[in-house]
């Protein structure tokens, strides 16, 4: 743990621009059709319900990070395991996320040049990042809120003063009926990527009043939420299902397809400045999440002299999870949420939880 | 960087060993005795001055009193030497009955600020700012008159934060002059000074200024620590005690500002700033600094709100331009063709068609000659300095493209780059500007606007993690304050700056009373005029 | 620590070194490929065409252009489009570019024999953009098409792109369809694609030839000329003149155009100039087969009157609006007629059925050609006459007294 508090608006501004990291990005529920955008909500719905078991284990534990209280619920020895297990889980998603961000530049603009470097310069960068500590990451949030903000608007006015929205693509609303949408949203929206909210146990502590905790969270969840589902039917309306189903990046197509006035079009940059800093802080965030596990398991004093080596093993993670971008997200939608997703973002925190509810009932008795 | 810095310090360590002032002067004569015969402490001095021509020695012989003045010509006002000492002495040589020390010290002297010095230590220190010494035979002591008085500059409008309305008067060189400019603007008890002596040779004065009250108590402990840790010979700028107190020194963003106008100082000082003089400079530093107060110009606050504003973000804007347009040019050219729209595509690959360097190398001789023309502009003589523009326009502007060296795209781009870089109103921050530019310039090459973004996102971290005075720099927008925003992008009109920035001064908040927003008069008070208006 | 420091820091550094070979790609070394025709092949699949600028001749700046010819074509040929570009780089100097492309022209024996090969590649590629439009070369080749010049714009890509906008914001004869819009009717089961046809007219020889840029009125020219019909990819059909706008009507993509109606016993003597209209198209099912509503709204101003009229009298002009509705509908079922006897429904009137009822949608998708032909569409057309120009009534009225 570092000596660091942050404001419940830094958390608040973290928590949006962690959500909206990636899951903007590369589209999700696209096996939904044009319901893409029911199964995000149903995964808000349920990502709450998964937040608000975090935030009694937090509220069990309010200064230490899931890798401590998870020793003091479930016993030194199993608890180590588990906390190793949690840190394994973060470093794997930052450097999944990393290995998304890098695939998507090289499949657009960077074609020819080597993965290894694109994402040597990004993980140096936030290596850098972690190194100056906690407060500055959420400062760097704070400004670049209001930038990815500003883009935002102005990407959204642009679409619709470019004509593209077709909400006629939306219907038929539910044509399937509600079985594949439930499915989709345990299978996929579920846990990416409202359950990885699961990273801000590590983070929680760090709040300078951990009482508003649930009201900043949830909040920053349903803002991040509404805007994946907003930007979610944008993509549906402007793309047309079909195209939506094909794309790997359905937002950048739909940026693609911007153009007003014959001059403003060909806006795939701005999507690309939105996809660094939504990519960064993701990355960072998991990334910082591991370190400070690590540091805590192993009782480092300075996480700092971590950073280096801990960046070099996600550099190379990141390169060698997969050998093609087909495998990378075969392994995401069918692998990861039912042996890391599941396991880590839901069944551990319930058994944690019922266990902490026991053991705090009986020190309560006790007293 | 910290991390450069600390394999710097390891090294750095066994260097600091060495004590300066010790080698420079063995054996300090701080406490030798002032001796009884005063031709003994003419020779002593002649000695250890090294016989310099322009230490001034005038001996009188009166009733009962010999001795000698002793000044250094050039620092000493001679003027009132001989009309106030030596005349009042002549003149008065009657009523010099007794022989005592203090009676010469009462009766003779019409000039104020007299002082007794006992010791050889504080004579130097005494000669060498200026004052003149009476050494009186028979007696161990030295009377010390200040007769401070040397050529100074007259207050000039200043020459490099210029205004368009605001007060004309700029700093001198004379560090008793600029700090009566700030007590002429803040008439208040509550405005302290505190003065010191740095540099172990040059014995340069430094005063400190604060408002009491609004000042942040913390931040005046912090600047005086550091101030007394200097250890150096010599502080012949306030730049020397800025890179010695500063928080980071990995940086080329400024953490302290540094200003030549009074009325930017006392604002400052009203916000809870500590202004740091330097005896020598026309430069008065402040701390802490924050990032956006670097373009803050005066004008802002002299000019109404809402034109205040506008310039205000066209200033933030112009800083990025100065920072990423070569930058952007050369990803725009090399990586991202299909950005641009077809036509301005063509277009400029008609103009880079023969042009036989590749971007980036194009970008940088252009960057580069500007730069060159830039020093070169500063250090020439005036008059030189129109023939050298003149002819690095022509060469920049007219031969390049002519020969076919340069596309007129990069001429346009360098000198927009030029003049948005112009636009910033603190040199310091606009020429962090400049040095960034190339490094930015060079990522861009590698990897186009990926690299842009990465440098950007570097230099944000960076500057998102320093802080100055304890003050983050990036303060208010990061962290966040929704109460401070009213001097930060936008400038909310007077009446609106309810509160001194809670960060930076503590205590006396409150900055404008109830009710300040002006208008017409209220209903009630136009009718009642009115009427009046008729009967009259 | 340091170890790792200095790693990075080398890491850094040799990137100079390195990045030589990456993506890096100087202006002076691109070819901007304007137009790609595609052509039914002799010895491969395709004969492809590349329009290439040439920046020099087409900008103006630089005062040495002007000389030569704004654009080259080059062309190469392949079993597959890559095949085909990359065997370009053969004549080429430089690297084509695609970012730039703008049009992409199939020639219409191609097109007859279906073009489906071609759009994965197309759509594949990050650099090719996916708004690139279409254009079908009617009764020449593509690569005629690309290699003519024009006149008045310097490059012949923006004559064609510039051409199809400003003739469907005034005419409404053609529709703007880019490689998007076709690939999404081409895989919707309720909608068939349409592409406009453009046509070489004139003297073909000369039309690549800078003499064609030396006379006012140019020798060969290219010209929009109809829309044509696709099923599963193939070329089926034209449809020309009045059921083109028909078509277009019910695409809702009118925003200008003419109507004549007679009046007096005289033959087209009035001329209204729509300004502005919509359309809806709506499905309903009855009796288990689905119907059709088409119902457009349109205003509109008379642009000309060539008999006496009294257009100062509403009740006049009541009768105007009635003829002029009559007038589109009638085009507007003439195409729809047309597209019904050949079973092919580029009005999207399947996905509506799709959205009214979508389990019927399920049982009959696979057939709707069929069912499309024999579905039974109501035409509602309800005109607006706003205003007049600049006069009241026609100098005709007093000509008769």
């Amino acid at each position: 743990m570092e000596k660091a508090k942050i404001k419940s608006t830094q958390l608040f501004v973290l928590i949006v621009l962690f959500e909206m990291g990636s899951a903007l990005v590369v589209g999700i529920g696209t096996d939904a059709k044009q319901d893409a955008w029911i199964t995000v909500l149903l995964g808000l719905a349920g990502g709450i319900c998964l937040f608000l078991i975090y935030a009694k284990l937090f509220l069990y534990y309010p200064d230490v990070p899931l890798t401590s209280y998870i020793q003091k619920i479930t016993g030194k020895f199993i608890g180590r395991i588990l906390g190793f297990l949690y840190v394994i889980y973060f470093m794997y998603l930052s450097a999944r996320v990393l290995r998304d961000f890098g695939e998507l530049l090289t499949t657009t603009i960077y074609s020819s040049t080597p993965l290894l470097i694109i994402n040597a310069l990004m993980v140096l960068t936030i290596v850098y990042a972690v190194y100056k500590g906690f407060e500055v990451i959420a400062r760097v949030g704070e400004l670049y809120f209001a930038l990815v903000y500003c883009i935002a608007l102005l990407g959204f006015m642009l679409i619709m003063f470019s004509g593209l929205v077709h909400m006629e693509n939306l219907r038929p609303i539910l044509e399937n009926g509600w079985m594949p949408i439930l499915k989709i949203t345990l299978g996929q929206t579920l846990n990416f990527p409202f359950g990885e909210m699961n990273v801000f146990t590590m983070l929680l502590p760090y709040l300078n009043e951990p009482k508003k905790v649930k009201r900043v969270c949830i909040g920053g969840m349903i803002l991040s939420g509404l805007n994946i589902t907003i930007a979610t039917v944008i993509n549906i309306a402007s793309l047309g299902v079909p195209l939506f189903e094909r794309s790997p990046f359905p937002l950048l197509s739909t940026v693609s397809k911007i153009s007003l006035a014959n001059f403003i079009e060909r806006l795939d940059v701005f999507f690309m400045l939105y996809l660094m800093v939504g990519g960064f802080f993701k990355i960072t965030l998991f990334f910082y999440a591991a370190v400070i596990g690590t540091s805590d398991l192993f009782g480092l004093k300075d996480y700092k002299k971590i950073c280096f080596p801990m960046g070099l093993i996600i550099l190379f993670a990141s390169l060698s999870i997969a050998s093609n971008y087909a495998e990378h997200i075969k392994e995401g939608i069918i692998i990861v949420p039912i042996f890391l997703h599941w396991p880590f973002q839901i069944i551990v925190p319930v058994g944690l939880l019922i266990i902490a509810f026991f053991r705090n009932r009986k020190k309560q008795l006790i007293n | 960087m910290s991390i450069l810095s600390k394999l710097f310090k390891k090294k750095n360590k066994s260097k600091q060993n060495d004590n300066y002032r010790q080698q420079q002067d063995p054996d300090a004569p701080k406490n030798l005795p002032i001796l009884r015969d005063y031709h003994e402490n003419i020779s002593r001095l002649k000695e250890e001055l090294g016989n310099s021509t322009d230490v001034a020695f005038r001996e009188f012989n009166l009733k009962q009193y010999k001795g000698v003045a002793v000044y250094i010509d050039g620092l000493a006002n001679s003027n009132m030497i001989s009309d106030f000492f030596m005349d009042a002495l002549l003149k008065n040589q009657e009523e010099l009955q007794s022989d005592s020390f203090q009676n010469l010290v009462d009766k003779v002297t019409s000039l104020g600020n007299l002082r007794i010095i006992n010791n050889w230590g504080q004579v130097y220190e005494s000669l060498l700012s200026g004052n003149t010494l009476f050494f009186v035979e028979g007696h161990t002591k030295a009377i010390n008159v200040e007769t401070k008085g040397w050529d100074k500059r007259a207050i000039s409008e200043p020459t490099t934060q210029l205004s368009i309305r605001g007060p004309k008067d700029s700093f001198i060189e004379s560090i008793r002059t600029n700090t009566a400019l700030i007590r002429r603007r803040i008439k208040s008890p509550n405005l302290w000074l505190e003065t010191m002596k740095i540099g172990t040779v040059t014995q340069t004065d430094v005063a400190i200024m604060y408002v009491k009250g609004i000042v942040n108590d913390k931040v005046v402990t912090e600047v005086k620590e550091r101030l007394n840790q200097i250890n150096i010979d010599s502080v012949l700028e306030s730049g020397y005690i800025e890179q010695l107190i500063e928080d980071q020194t990995w940086t080329s963003f400024p953490t302290i500002f540094h200003t030549e106008r009074p009325d930017v100082v006392s604002s400052q000082l009203l916000e809870g700033r500590v202004a740091i003089f330097v005896d020598g400079t026309p430069f008065v530093i402040t701390a802490p600094a924050v990032f956006i107060q670097f373009f803050q110009a005066p004008d802002d606050y002299y000019s109404r709100f809402d034109i205040s504003t506008g310039i205000r973000l066209l200033r933030i804007l112009s800083f990025f331009i100065a920072l990423i347009a070569p930058a952007l040019y050369i990803s725009i050219t090399t990586f991202h063709q299909e950005m641009v729209p077809t036509t301005m595509a063509i277009a400029i690959a008609a103009q880079r068609e023969n042009v036989p360097f590749p971007a980036f190398v194009e970008a940088l001789i252009m960057e580069v000659t500007f730069e060159i023309l830039r020093e070169a502009g500063l250090r020439l003589p005036r008059a030189v300095g129109q023939a050298v523009s003149i002819v690095g326009a022509l060469v920049i502007g007219q031969a390049a493209v002519q020969a076919g060296f340069v596309s007129p795209v990069m001429v346009i781009v360098v000198s927009i780059t030029a003049i948005a870089n112009f636009s910033t109103p603190s040199f310091a921050m606009a020429i962090s500007a400049r040095l960034l530019r190339f490094i930015i310039m060079a990522l861009a090459t590698f990897l186009g606007f990926y690299g842009i973004m990465l440098g950007v996102m570097f230099m944000t971290i960076h500057l998102c993690s320093l802080r100055s005075f304890g003050i983050p720099y990036m303060s208010p927008i990061a962290p966040f304050n929704i109460n401070q925003q009213q001097d930060v992008l936008i400038r909310f009109p007077i009446w609106a700056f309810k509160n001194r920035p809670p960060l930076i001064s503590k205590g006396n908040i409150k900055r404008t009373g109830k009710g300040q927003k002006p208008g017409p008069p209220s209903q009630s008070d136009r009718k009642q005029d009115s009427d009046q208006g008729d009967q009259s | 620590m340091k170890m790792f420091l200095a790693l990075f820091l080398l890491l850094f550094s040799i990137l100079p070194v390195l990045s030589g070979c990456w993506n890096q790609k100087e202006l002076t070394d691109l070819a901007f490929v304007m137009a790609l025709g595609v052509d039914k092949g002799k010895n491969h699949r395709f004969d492809v065409a590349f329009q290439i600028v040439n920046p020099g001749n087409v900008s103006a700046g630089q005062g040495q252009g002007g000389g030569g010819l704004p654009i080259a074509v080059y062309k190469s040929s392949g079993d597959t489009l890559t095949e085909a570009a990359r065997n370009a780089a053969l004549k080429v100097s430089r690297r084509l570019y695609y970012a730039h492309c703008n049009l992409l022209v199939i020639g219409e024996k191609l097109a007859k024999e279906g073009i489906l090969d071609i759009f994965d590649a197309l759509e594949r590629d990050p650099g090719f953009r996916t708004t690139t439009e279409i254009v079908i070369a009617r009764d020449s080749t593509a690569e005629e098409l690309v290699t003519t010049l024009t006149i008045l714009d310097k490059l012949p890509v923006s004559k064609v792109t510039k051409e199809l906008q400003t003739s469907e914001d005034m005419l409404g004869e053609t529709l703007k369809v880019n490689i998007d819009d076709f690939i999404t009717s081409l895989v919707s089961k309720g909608k068939q694609p349409l592409i406009t046809g453009y046509s070489v007219i004139g003297d073909k020889k000369i039309a690549d030839n800078s003499q064609n840029l030396q006379i006012t009125t140019t020798k060969a020219f290219l010209s929009a000329n109809g829309i044509g019909l696709f099923r599963k990819g193939k070329l089926i059909g034209w449809i020309n003149g009045y059921k083109a706008r028909g078509a277009v009507w019910v695409l809702n993509k009118v925003s200008g155009t003419d109507v004549n109606i007679d009046w007096n016993g005289k033959k087209n003597a009035i001329n209204v100039t729509p300004l502005r209209s919509r359309t809806k198209v709506s499905a309903k099912i009855k009796n288990g087969k689905p119907m059709i509503n088409v119902v457009i709204k349109e205003e509109s101003i008379i642009s000309e009157i060539n008999t006496n009229a009294d257009i100062s009298n509403p009740n006049e002009i009541a009768k105007i609006e009635k003829k002029v509705g009559k007038v589109i509908k009638s085009q507007v079922i003439e195409v729809i007629k047309e597209a019904q006897n050949k079973k092919c429904d580029i009005f999207g009137f399947g996905e509506k059925v799709h959205l009214a009822n979508p389990k019927l949608w399920k049982r009959i998708q696979n057939n709707w050609d069929e069912q499309f032909s024999e579905t039974k569409v109501f035409v509602t057309v309800k005109p607006y006459q706003r205003r007049s120009g600049v006069r009241r009534n026609p100098f005709w009225n007093e000509l008769k007294q």
